[in-house]
């Protein structure tokens, strides 16, 4: 049955070539699913995502709608894709954090919570029962001992650190705005990184937007929590960044 | 392992006797990115490249060369995700053994037990094959430098010196050439450095390629900081 490489997209099998086409798929359906742009950058003592909030219907709370999340108190995620799928490794992800303070007595460093989800997300390419999931993960925490760091999970099971990344529908222009400025990023102030991101949505996507429209979160500092900006403070940054072009 | 729904194997024969799944694990490998070792009279080293898609990566702590026992350690080419797996079981058998004889699991148990994992991915239900293939660099107790290669097949061949990934063919025929039987570690290190350079695209230089080491003086696996190996390249200029 499976020597037919019909069914190589299907399952989690090689094609011809050596390609896993399930996880290729799941790319796809990570970037388009949900037609949103998610960027995470980190600075000097600060780590900020930013991304779209798209409200489908007037009569949906807004509140509701959202692709940025706790793990735990000090680590955030921005997640892209299927949003029921990013519910999922959410859960999951909130539920490796808490096991791994149950069992060694310390909260898990950004990067091992980021390897750990990578390495579940390695099982479904490998094993057939179940389908990757359309997620990508931007994971964001201040370490104890590394400082502020990005690390990226995608549904494949790579997982690498940035100084600052994208991903969704535009991800490839807002990396490009990035790589310009890779030499200044890690040195930026809170604010710098703060607007540095709005400002690489905004001109990725090509027009302005109001406090409502998007979502910004930030952790900074060891001590720091990770927590979403409210729309006065939104509007704080954008007001500053209109200042400064001025 | 071999989960719930799916009790049958993925790997099955073909009419004519081959096992599909393994040769296109194997087309995966021959895309991933080349890596290389050689097995001098005092020492072994193993080499790749390091190269990330984006600037914006921050590759310092990223390493594709693990340590699995003091005295051994691991490179790959192929499905990266995949290695990880076989990276964390190689270490926890590793762990094992020790605990059960409290001696340093040798490098030939170590292929052997990992070349037996790869395979139950090629047979058992539900999994599809590694799309890695390994490379095992190590020196035991009778002070032996070993090199194998471990196949998504779980064949494993020993090696005085080899190539895989992209361009292994040209890398292997490279190593043909210049390899000696009584090459010693320091020109094995430099001669793993002129290889990778001909199909490297670019400057190497001390922060875009690995090198691990293992040497008959102490016995220890390690990793070659960026400057150690920037001085290797510099003397080879």
């Amino acid at each position: 049955m499976s020597r037919d490489s019909n069914y190589d997209h299907h399952i989690s099998i090689f094609s011809p070539q050596g390609r896993l086409y399930q996880m290729e798929y799941a790319f796809k359906a990570a970037s388009s699913a949900s037609g949103l742009t998610g960027i995470a950058l980190r600075g000097k003592d600060t780590c900020v995502v930013v991304t779209q909030r798209k409200v489908p219907d007037r009569l949906v709370v807004p509140s509701s709608v959202s692709h940025v999340f706790n793990i735990t108190s000090k680590i955030g995620c921005l997640a892209t894709g299927m949003i029921a799928d990013c519910h999922s490794a959410i859960q999951r992800a909130r539920y490796e954090a808490a096991d791994f303070e149950f069992k060694y007595g310390y909260s898990i460093p950004p990067a091992v919570l980021a390897k750990r989800m990578a390495d579940i997300a390695q099982v479904n390419t490998q094993s057939a029962s179940m389908r990757p999931l359309a997620v990508v993960m931007m994971i964001v925490g201040v370490d104890e001992e590394k400082g502020p760091q990005v690390l990226k999970v995608d549904p494949a099971g790579h997982f690498l650190p940035f100084k600052g990344t994208a991903s969704g529908a535009k991800e490839q222009e807002a990396t490009n705005f990035l790589e310009k400025r890779v030499e200044s990023i890690p040195e930026y102030s809170f604010d710098e990184t703060v607007r540095t991101a709005i400002v690489c949505l905004g001109s990725v996507l090509g027009s302005d937007f109001r406090g409502s429209e998007i979502e910004v979160a930030v952790v900074q500092g060891v001590q720091g929590k990770f927590q979403s900006l409210t729309e006065e403070e939104i509007e704080g940054h954008l007001n500053a960044i209109a200042d400064e072009n001025d | 392992m071999g989960d719930s729904a799916y009790s049958f194997s993925l790997t099955t024969f073909s009419r004519t006797g081959k096992l599909l799944q393994i040769e296109y694990a194997l087309n995966a490998v021959a895309n991933g990115r080349t890596a290389l070792g050689i097995a001098a009279v005092d020492g072994v080293v193993i080499a790749t490249d390091k190269k990330f898609a984006s600037a914006l990566v921050e590759g310092e702590d990223v390493s594709k060369v693990e340590a699995i026992t003091d005295s051994s350690g691991f490179v790959y080419a192929g499905v990266g995700p995949d290695y990880r797996v076989l990276v964390r079981k190689a270490r926890k058998s590793a762990q094992a053994y020790f605990r059960e004889y409290r001696e340093t699991k040798p490098v030939a148990q170590l292929v052997k037990s990992t070349a037996s994992v790869m395979q139950e991915y090629t047979q058992s239900g539900g999994v599809r094959p590694f799309g890695v293939s390994l490379l095992v660099a190590g020196i035991d107790g009778d002070g032996v430098p070993r090199l194998f290669q471990v196949d998504p097949s779980g064949a494993y061949f020993g090696w005085k010196a080899t190539a895989i990934g992209k361009n292994y063919v040209n890398a292997k025929n490279f190593l043909e050439k210049r390899f000696q039987d009584d090459m010693e570690l320091e020109d094995a290190i430099h001669t793993a450095l002129l290889t990778l350079r001909e199909g490297f695209e670019g400057e190497m230089n001390g922060h875009n390629i690995e090198v691990g080491v293992v040497s008959k003086s102490d016995g220890k696996f390690r990793l070659l900081t960026p400057e150690q190996i920037q001085d290797y390249l510099d003397e080879a200029n």
